[in-house]
């Protein structure tokens, strides 16, 4: 039996939210997109329902092959719409099932993940283009992909503007190794033929593993081939202080990456 | 709920059949008799674990230590379905030549064992509006006696077949899948008894074990896994009808059974909410445990409880491992289980005595099982991260190896925080009660070898990630396994030396190999992703 006082609040302004949500059913815009009620319940609906899948902090679990939900709305361009279908029908021949929620909960789980969804930067950033595009070609291009020129050590950055917000690149340019993602996981060894490689780790199983190294290239590996194998913290991206990127450069970079097209 | 089709269907039933006679004695199938015999006849695997006693060891000794390298694939079928984020988790049934396969999203097969094409194929029409099913949409295998095949379903049915032409002889409902219940295991097979349990503990239901007449279908007894109010056990709940009701504890892996003592051995699950436990005081048994039911009437022998008053989700759904084995120097017939609470158990399975409980891995959660069989809990979560829901290992299977003594088996190495928050309750909604956080950097697994006398680890290979691989043991010393990364392995089950490995492509999840010989030649078969892969030298 639930009779717990913090619960009868919660259902009384989860009532509230359904009578305010009548007639809510299909339409193209969250009816709640107002009420900041709405993401914190669709919160609590999101980890008794999804979070077994899509990870607590809506990320994902890669092997489970559940996507991270925060990127969906800039990497895939959805709209809330989409999103509302997509928690209704689920993906035909997918693990992701249709749900029978009724309409104001599922508009309540597309609050929750539009709060939590990772935004772009929509300001202009005050910066000089120009020398922001001299900045990346000597510093950046190496490693990096822009409009189509550049390497592939590192991901690519067409209009990574529109995809993570202003303090979060600078963060990544200040101090790459805080937060490596899953595909750029450096690793080095020495191979039976003594030839030292460092590489970024793309998959691995108890066997072999693949990697591209740090002359951009794919290579395979058989584990038995390998000795001195080391899993490195830091990333193969130099942390650019102030005195080799100021504030200023950083801004021009950030302009001209903010002025290339989307990938 | 009987429909016009399945009124139908029960019509031709009775009409093909001769009064008064099951359909087992009138025709060339399997009878009790070749499942009691187990591996006796290298040509059949008839049972899930191939025989009742789930120690998955198979006496075939063609494929040895110094050929194995050799072994190549002779066959790949393709299911054409899709469980993705889980597995094909099903242990195919061979008689005659032919497998019988049952898939994903309740599909099934009957195929040609030498080449992999299919006889026929059966795929059931389920409601949209499955519950728990649409979220672990898996199956683990058939059911087979005579020439029927008995199979369970996502809606929460079970379903007989004849296994000559698919077609469907009768079903029966289990419970109400809009409540959240479903089923996902392989059907248990007596000589007149279809023994099931049901999925969904993490939805507002009760599990229960129920006995089935394989000919009309009738139900024989249920056993329910959380009492009813005022019955034993019920003490270890709140006095609330209501809490009793909706306790969970499912049945959702099949159990093992010994003819001698005519027990079956089966795990119970996680009680309900899975991490939130303020309306449920108590050991709340018997979530968690292990129960030895009289197989004529279900009737309740001894249990043991795993995990009293789980929080973890950490259901202790395993396959129960039969075996007699010397302990300290007197002959004992043991049931085993590698837990998901993270600890290796020896019980008598006469009694139930508590006769070992030690860790298979690094678990924080404690470390020793008190004298009173209880675990001696030193970290509620408190003191650093736990093993996650999934577990130190889960429902793949086991094998133990007679001679080597050692209980081989997949472990998961992981770290998890459980945060509880109240649920909502509602029918129809899964019901965890809190979240988890998995700090998957620190997560891998491990294929571990345990000497059954004492716990002790033999050997072990290390995985990159926490792995849902079963195993299976050869007579000629060998241990075949899968892993997370989509390898099929074979290892010297003495030493744990990798002896070979083939990449499937998909990882293997939930799903153990068979093998079985067919004009003289060993095959290994093993599910992964959306295949059926087999091998030969």
């Amino acid at each position: 039996m639930i009779n717990n006082h913090k619960f009868v609040i919660s259902l009384n302004a989860f009532l509230v939210l359904i009578i305010l949500a009548v007639n809510a059913h299909s339409q193209a815009v969250n009816p709640l997109e107002s009420d900041p009620r709405a993401a914190r319940l669709g919160g609590s609906i999101f980890r008794a329902q999804c979070a077994t899948c899509h990870g607590a902090d809506a990320k994902g679990i890669s092997t489970l092959d559940a996507p991270d939900l925060t990127m969906s709305w800039v990497e895939r361009q959805l709209s809330e719409e989409e999103v509302f279908q997509t928690i209704r029908e689920g993906i035909p021949g997918s693990i992701m099932p249709p749900h029978s929620f009724n309409d104001t909960e599922v508009w309540m789980l597309v609050s929750f993940l539009k709060s939590v969804a990772e935004v772009g930067t929509t300001n202009q950033i005050a910066g000089n283009s120009d020398r922001g595009a001299r900045l990346f070609s000597s510093n950046c291009s190496r490693c990096h992909r822009v409009d189509g020129k550049g390497g592939s050590l590192g991901p690519e950055l067409s209009n990574i503007t529109g995809r993570r917000s202003q303090d979060a690149l600078v963060r990544s340019i200040r101090n790459p190794s805080a937060n490596i993602t899953r595909l750029y996981k450096p690793i080095s060894f020495i191979t039976v033929g003594n030839e030292s490689v460092q590489g970024t780790i793309k998959s691995e199983d108890a066997f072999s593993i693949q990697l591209m190294d740090s002359n951009q290239v794919l290579r395979g590996f058989s584990k038995l081939d390998l000795r001195e194998l080391r899993r490195e913290e830091q990333s193969l991206m130099p942390s650019f202080t102030e005195s080799s990127l100021s504030d200023s450069d950083v801004n021009d970079l950030l302009s001209y990456l903010q002025s290339s097209r989307s990938p | 709920m009987f429909t016009n089709k399945f009124i139908k269907l029960l019509c031709i039933s009775f009409t093909i059949l001769p009064f008064g006679q099951s359909i087992a004695q009138d025709n060339d199938g399997p009878s009790f008799e070749d499942l009691l015999n187990g591996f006796n006849d290298p040509a059949r695997w008839l049972t899930y674990s191939g025989d009742y006693s789930g120690r998955r060891h198979s006496p075939l000794t063609q494929i040895t230590l110094n050929n194995v390298d050799q072994l190549r694939p002779v066959w790949t079928f393709q299911t054409g379905t899709t469980t993705r984020g889980r597995g094909f988790e099903t242990t195919p049934l061979l008689d005659n030549g032919v497998l019988y396969v049952t898939g994903s999203n309740n599909y099934a097969w009957a195929l040609d064992a030498r080449t992999g094409r299919a006889f026929w194929r059966y795929r059931r029409n389920l409601p949209d509006d499955l519950t728990y099913g649409a979220s672990a949409p898996v199956n683990r295998g058939f059911g087979m006696l005579g020439n029927q095949l008995f199979m369970v379903t996502l809606d929460a049915h079970l379903m007989s077949f004849d296994r000559r032409t698919g077609d469907v002889l009768w079903e029966r409902e289990l419970a109400d899948y809009r409540i959240g219940y479903a089923a996902t295991l392989a059907p248990l097979v007596l000589d007149n008894k279809v023994i099931v349990g049901i999925s969904g503990g993490e939805y507002q239901t009760r599990g229960f074990i129920d006995a089935f007449d394989p000919v009309s279908g009738e139900r024989i007894w249920r056993f329910n896994t959380v009492p009813g109010p005022g019955e034993p056990g019920s003490e270890t709940w709140p006095d609330d009808p209501a809490v009793l009701a909706t306790g969970g504890g499912g049945t959702w892996m099949n159990g093992s059974y010994d003819s001698d003592l005519n027990l079956i051995y089966w795990g119970v699950g996680n009680p309900n909410p899975d991490y939130y436990d303020e309306n449920r005081p108590g050991d709340n048994l018997y979530t968690d445990s292990i129960v030895a039911l009289d197989a004529n009437t279900g009737e309740l022998r001894w249990h043991y409880q795993f995990t009293p008053h789980d929080v973890n989700d950490w259901d202790s759904n395993h396959m129960p491992v039969l075996a007699n084995i010397d302990w300290e120097g007197e002959p004992r017939r043991v049931v085993m289980v590698g837990n998901r609470n993270g600890f290796f158990y020896v019980l008598d399975r006469v009694t139930g005595e508590f006769l070992l409980g030690e860790p298979f891995t690094a678990t924080t959660w404690a470390r020793e099982i008190g004298s009173d069989g209880r675990p001696i809990i030193l970290n509620d979560g408190s003191q650093g991260c736990l093993p996650d829901p999934w577990g130190s290992t889960n429902f793949y299977p086991p094998s133990f190896y007679p001679g080597l003594d050692l209980f081989i088996l997949t472990a998961r190495e992981t770290c998890a925080t459980y945060v509880p928050e109240e649920p909502a309750n509602i029918q129809g909604q899964s019901n965890f009660g809190g979240t988890v956080f998995i700090d998957a950097e620190k997560g891998y697994g491990a294929l571990r070898a345990l000497d059954v006398h004492t716990g002790e680890l033999e050997w072990e290979f290390t995985y990159p990630s926490p792995t849902f691989g079963g195993v299976m043991t050869t007579a000629s010393g060998l241990a075949f396994a899968g892993d997370h990364e989509g390898n099929f392995m074979a290892f010297n089950a003495e030493t744990g030396e990798n002896l070979w490995h083939y990449q499937t492509g998909s990882r293997i999840w939930g799903a153990a190999a068979i093998t079985y010989m067919l004009d003289g030649r060993q095959y290994v078969l093993i599910p992964s992703g959306t295949t059926l892969q087999a091998f030969a030298l």
